[in-house]
């Protein structure tokens, strides 16, 4: 049993790790602020629920209900902090114009109504 | 309106429920503290009355969450590929979105089910015309921005057949103001 869960949680621990490696990468290379938090919203959500998971296979009950609540504030609080710098990333020009297929919310925000972007 | 106490009690036993779980030993001390802290933060900080236009349909509930994990799965999925195989050049779409729904709860399931939605991010909500402009990566080109506003307006209705007071005369509903 005990043999069992251990390799649950090593699977789960190394899957989680690998998620949040691979939000290091898009961190790096996404070209804007927004393509980047694509990548902290979701790969690291998953990275840390796969990691809480594995944790809590290990721990006796009383310890383990704590990290569901880590969980669950996660996803209720990602959300939220995405949209809000989200929302402040357009407002302020710091979108790689150029990589945007279609941008339907230009007519609603035009550009001239915009802060400038810090990098000029 | 004057039915005050009953739009307390869920918040004091979700804080006092909260305390418990997280001293992790229900201690008659711990018990009673929080019971004690709970009440004073509800009665202390007083929140606008979240609008009760809901109704909680459990069994889509569940599917909605079984699905929110799904989608939770895909989306890191897709995300992690993006950044390995395309990275700085990834493509993506700004889309618009029209609101079904016009309740707070109801929009802001929508957007938190969109945010984990495989490659959207909600960038800004509009009430007052029902709209919601979501950042869609990666994307090959216009036609696939197209199939996610498609998929976006399913994953709404999904919310407002969980949650929706009617939900088939919340789907049926007209958008509700032309932009100008």
């Amino acid at each position: 049993m005990s043999a069992v869960s251990d390799v649950a949680s090593a699977v789960l621990l190394l899957t989680g790790a690998l998620f949040c490696l691979l939000t290091a990468v898009g961190v790096l290379r996404f070209p804007d602020a927004v393509c980047r938090l694509h990548a902290a919203a979701k790969a690291q959500t998953l990275g840390l629920l796969l990691i809480l998971l594995g944790a809590a296979l290990q721990l006796p009950l009383r310890y383990a209900v704590p990290l569901v609540l880590v969980a669950l504030f996660q996803l209720l609080t990602v959300p939220v902090t995405t949209q809000v710098v989200g929302r402040t990333a357009y407002r302020t020009s710091s979108l790689h114009t150029p990589s945007l297929v279609e941008d339907e919310l230009a007519h609603r925000i035009p550009p001239e109504e915009r802060a400038p972007s810090a990098e000029g | 309106m004057n039915r005050r106490p009953p739009h307390r009690l869920p918040a004091v036993l979700w804080l006092w429920l909260l305390w418990v779980l997280l001293w992790s030993t229900p201690t008659a001390l711990v018990v009673t503290g929080g019971l004690l802290v709970s009440v004073a933060v509800v009665f202390a900080f007083r929140l606008p009355p979240v609008s009760p236009q809901i109704t909680v349909r459990p069994l889509r509930v569940l599917r909605l969450v079984g699905g929110l994990l799904r989608n939770l799965v895909a989306s890191a999925a897709s995300v992690a590929w993006a950044a390995v195989r395309h990275g700085p050049r990834v493509r993506a779409a700004i889309v618009e979105v029209p609101l079904t729904s016009d309740s707070d709860l109801l929009v802001t399931g929508t957007s938190m089910l969109t945010t984990v939605t495989p490659g959207s991010l909600v960038l800004e909500i509009d009430r007052e015309r029902g709209l919601l402009y979501v950042h869609v990566l990666p994307v090959a080109g216009p036609e696939d921005a197209a199939g996610e506003r498609e998929r976006l307006r399913r994953a709404e209705a999904a919310v407002v057949s969980a949650l929706g007071r009617d939900a088939r005369a919340a789907s049926s509903q007209p958008p509700r103001k032309e932009s100008p």
